[in-house]
């Protein structure tokens, strides 16, 4: 008996001690899918920046693009004292066992740039349909009419065909209208650009380079379109996407006219903040900006934050160099003097 | 120095073998060692082709002419497929060499992969051949001679995109006589328009009476399937078919498949105990691994391999996954530094080093230029130690090639009782590799027959007891990528001297224990 109540009442003093110090030492763990990955290091510093301001600290664990190490490593971090889980899922259908369980133990988990279907997780993303829009919105209201071709990305990957589905979405009343003419498209075989080079070259080719604009889906393949039309000496409306250096330097010299960028910092940033929320006791649902969302596979609803891309046409330029995201020199390369206003 | 003779006059050295034990230590691993034999090859062979063959790639693996010396068919592609037939016996110190033998029935394109059975029961091992187009049925006519039999046995090869196939036999309690059940897994539907995504075609059975093919039986729903694998995963007696799927384009509404058997199959449900996962399945190799008498199933697929364990619930298949523990995920490559995830093939269970342990190979590569996977993706050889963890040999033991492979078979081509390894590239050329291990341990190969038309026995069980140790092997047909084999079974047995063995056969009768020496190829034929 004595034994049982002295059980009790070290637990109430470690109760009466933990408590107040959980409230104010918030533990964000973060499960990276592969740190190997040069980007995911830009998203963990926009982390670390919002959590030590937050006063809360910082541990990760790397699943080294492993499924079932990643179970593991969410174990770990579990056990050594989260308080609040961002996961950047390896496999976002093997990764349930792991939600459920910190989920039972009481700590939010937010499911980081690909999607974890499970109603008691948050969801933080860009928006990737508007990517597929941003860059047909660049480009239609530089050429409102015309003979369009679009460069998709692989066959093999989904994401290809969201993209066009966002494209399509903001050019179907004007196609309809037949003010656009679709006179070609291709899939390019792992998104690689000479690939989608030479698929350019078929379609000038074919329609005698009557070609009035392109969207492409992303920036690799917007310079092998590029390269392509200069080739023939033609320069028309390209799109792209990931605010690759190279593009930024063409968006900069005209020969391409949008760059959707997806600010990683923006993204770390705000899944910082989100889990220091949910850490102090936000309810999923109270997280200022939240949407529902039940747009996955199994139509689960979840919370969720959306974040917007940021189309990069020639007049936004200043915004990703302000960002510090590439060097003023690099977009302005080769730029005439005075013809773009961020390179003055 | 000891020789062995064989039942068909071949002869095997020894003495090799007993040297090695004295030094049979943990230093086994790094002795593992593999010589490339490929450039001492009078051809060569690439699987190639577009989209259709990204997939595919296998090797059946048999010996048609009678010599003991595994003869190989590999599929080709948009390329002819080849029949390489088993040279080793004629070159010095019997190194690992094939010749291409041109039939017009075997020089077939558009081929994805290629399974040996004896379909028609009359000892002759025929070959079930996949295909982007029509699979053909070639019946083996003896002396590596095929003849296509398509129409004599009234087989439908139909126009498919087909990728898997597995057979079992129809038990003696079921019928008189044990006839062939042939299942082909279908890929994605190229005829529909919407595809690829979402649009996997189905997968069929075609049961063999009386001399000829039934109407298939349509499996539905089916998900892209890329192996599939006739098994007895509960050992009562009747194989169910294990089908792997491939993700990538039944895209969500799919899974993992275990079939159960009946006239009219179904699927085992969550209900049951079977559970619900997704991968990008393109293999399936079976092997006892955990000593439990059950069959454990590896599943290829990109980042982790799975390792099925059946779980200890009464007769119900549920399995949990075993290969993180075990150090079996192989889930991207062991050298470079890219760190994307890997892309798995063909595996297939084998001892190696000849310790007793079952060790595992694993063929790797990307799939064309699929950016999130890794593009330099070296095959796998994972060497099991004693507590059944799983260590990466693969750069020292001479196979860690990085070109895009798909099939591949881990057998003893030349009878040495060292299993050797060939592997089929896209666009690159196949890989010979000859065992040439020196430091490792016995061993003993089983070859089973019996009378009937089952006469490869498939569905038995061999039982082996070394060292304390029972190994279990059931012998099937299917699994891998696109391809299997049908030849003696290796079993590594360390440092042991003499085994017992016995047979269970397919309908469950159970020969007497024998007692044998190792180091020696033995042909077990059914009373």
């Amino acid at each position: 008996m004595k034994k049982i109540l002295t059980l009790i009442m070290t637990a109430a003093l470690s109760m009466l001690v933990a408590l107040p110090a959980m409230a104010k030492d918030a533990i964000v763990g973060v499960s990276w899918s592969n740190f190997q990955e040069e980007r995911w290091k830009t998203d963990e510093a926009a982390i670390k920046k919002v959590l030590e301001a937050g006063g809360a600290k910082y541990i990760s664990a790397d699943a080294q693009s492993s499924p079932a190490k990643q179970l593991t490593d969410i174990e770990s971090l579990i056990s050594r004292g989260a308080t609040a889980i961002i996961v950047l899922a390896q496999d976002s259908a093997a990764i349930g066992p792991a939600v459920e369980k910190a989920t039972q133990e009481g700590i939010p988990v937010v499911g980081y740039d690909r999607l974890i279907e499970n109603k008691d997780a948050y969801y933080i993303t860009f928006d990737n349909v508007e990517v597929g829009r941003m860059q047909a919105r660049a480009v239609l209201a530089a050429k409102p009419e015309g003979n369009y071709v679009f460069i998709k990305g692989s066959a093999s990957d989904p994401n290809a065909d969201f993209l066009h589905a966002g494209q399509l979405e903001v050019l179907k009343e004007a196609m309809d209208a037949g003010k656009i003419k679709n006179v070609g498209e291709a899939y390019t075989d792992g998104w690689v650009p000479a690939n989608a080079q030479k698929n350019m070259e078929q379609i000038l080719t074919k329609n005698d380079n009557k070609v009035d604009a392109v969207v492409a889906s992303n920036d690799g393949m917007a310079g092998g379109v590029v390269a392509a039309l200069a080739s023939q000496g033609m320069v028309v409306p390209v799109s792209g996407q990931d605010g690759d250096h190279a593009a930024l330097n063409r968006v900069a010299l005209g020969t391409q006219t949008v760059s959707v960028w997806k600010d990683a910092r923006a993204l770390g940033a705000q899944a910082a903040k989100i889990a220091l929320a949910l850490a102090k006791g936000t309810a999923m649902d109270k997280i200022e900006g939240s949407v529902k969302f039940s747009g996955g596979p199994k139509k689960v609803e979840m919370n969720a934050t959306f974040l917007a891309p940021v189309p990069i046409t020639q007049d936004k330029l200043s915004t990703v160099i302000d960002a510090g995201w590439v060097k003023k020199d690099v977009v302005c390369k080769g730029v005439k003097a005075g013809s773009v206003a961020a390179c003055k | 120095m000891m020789f062995i003779q064989l039942r068909h006059h071949v002869k095997v050295g020894g003495c090799a073998f007993y040297l090695g034990l004295l030094i049979l230590s943990s230093s086994v691993i790094a002795d593992v060692q593999f010589t490339n034999r490929t450039d001492e090859q009078t051809f060569n062979h690439q699987y190639t082709g577009e989209w259709e063959f990204f997939v595919g790639g296998g090797i059946a693996t048999f010996d048609c002419n009678n010599d003991n010396y595994p003869d190989l068919f590999v599929a080709g592609g948009s390329s002819p497929a080849k029949l390489l037939i088993n040279e080793s016996h004629k070159t010095k110190n019997n190194a690992l060499h094939f010749s291409h033998q041109r039939q017009k029935s075997t020089n077939l394109k558009s081929v994805t992969g290629a399974y040996p059975l004896d379909i028609d029961g009359d000892g002759i091992l025929d070959l079930a051949v996949l295909r982007v187009g029509e699979n053909i049925l070639l019946k083996g006519e003896g002396n590596c001679k095929f003849s296509r039999a398509n129409e004599h046995w009234g087989f439908d090869g139909e126009d498919k995109w087909t990728t898997a196939f597995s057979a079992t036999y129809t038990s003696a309690q079921e019928t008189k006589r044990n006839e062939p059940i042939l299942a082909f897994g279908n890929y994605v539907d190229r005829k529909n328009d919407k595809g690829p995504f979402g649009t996997c075609d189905t997968n069929s059975i075609n049961r063999f009476t009386n001399g000829k093919f039934d109407k298939s039986i349509i499996l539905k729903p089916s998900y892209c399937t890329l192996s599939m694998l006739f098994s007895d995963w509960n050992r009562d007696g009747y194989a169910d078919l294990r089908v792997s799927n491939d993700r990538h384009y039944y895209v969500h509404d799919g899974e993992e498949q275990l079939w159960k058997m009946l006239k009219k199959p179904r699927l085992y449900t969550e209900e049951e105990g079977w559970k619900s996962f997704k991968i990008w399945g393109m293999g399936i190799a079976s092997r006892d691994i955990t000593g439990d008498g059950m069959p454990d199933y590896l599943l290829t697929s990109m980042s982790d391999q799975k390792f099925q364990i059946l779980e200890d619930y009464a007769g119900q298949p549920s399995y949990k996954d075993g290969a993180y523990k075990r150090g079996m995920t192989a889930h991207r490559p062991y050298f470079g530094n890219e760190g994307r995830p890997s892309t798995a093939w063909h595996a297939e269970f084998g001892d190696v080093n000849n310790d007793g342990f079952d060790d595992l190979f694993i063929a790797k590569g990307n799939v064309e230029q699929m950016p999130d996977a890794a593009m330099k993706d070296p095959n796998n050889l994972l060497i099991q130690n004693k507590e059944g963890k799983f260590t990466e040999v693969g750069q020292q033991a001479g196979i860690a090639d990085t070109g895009k492979s798909r099939g591949a078979t881990l057998s003893d081509l030349n009878q040495d009782g060292k299993l050797d390894l060939v592997v089929i590239n896209r666009r690159v050329d196949m890989q010979i590799y000859e065992n040439t291990s020196t430091k490792i341990g016995n061993w003993i190969a089983i070859k089973v027959h019996q009378k009937g038309s089952n006469t490869r026995a498939v569905g038995a069980w061999i039982e082996l007891q070394a060292n304390g140790k029972i190994h279990h092997r059931e012998i099937t047909v299917g699994g891998g990528h696109a391809g299997g084999s049908a030849v003696a079974n290796h079993f590594g047995v360390g440092d042991v001297k003499q085994i017992k063995f016995r047979v269970t056969w397919p309908d469950g009768e159970e020969s007497k224990w024998h007692t044998k020496e190792v180091n020696q190829i033995i042909v077990f034929k059914r009373k």
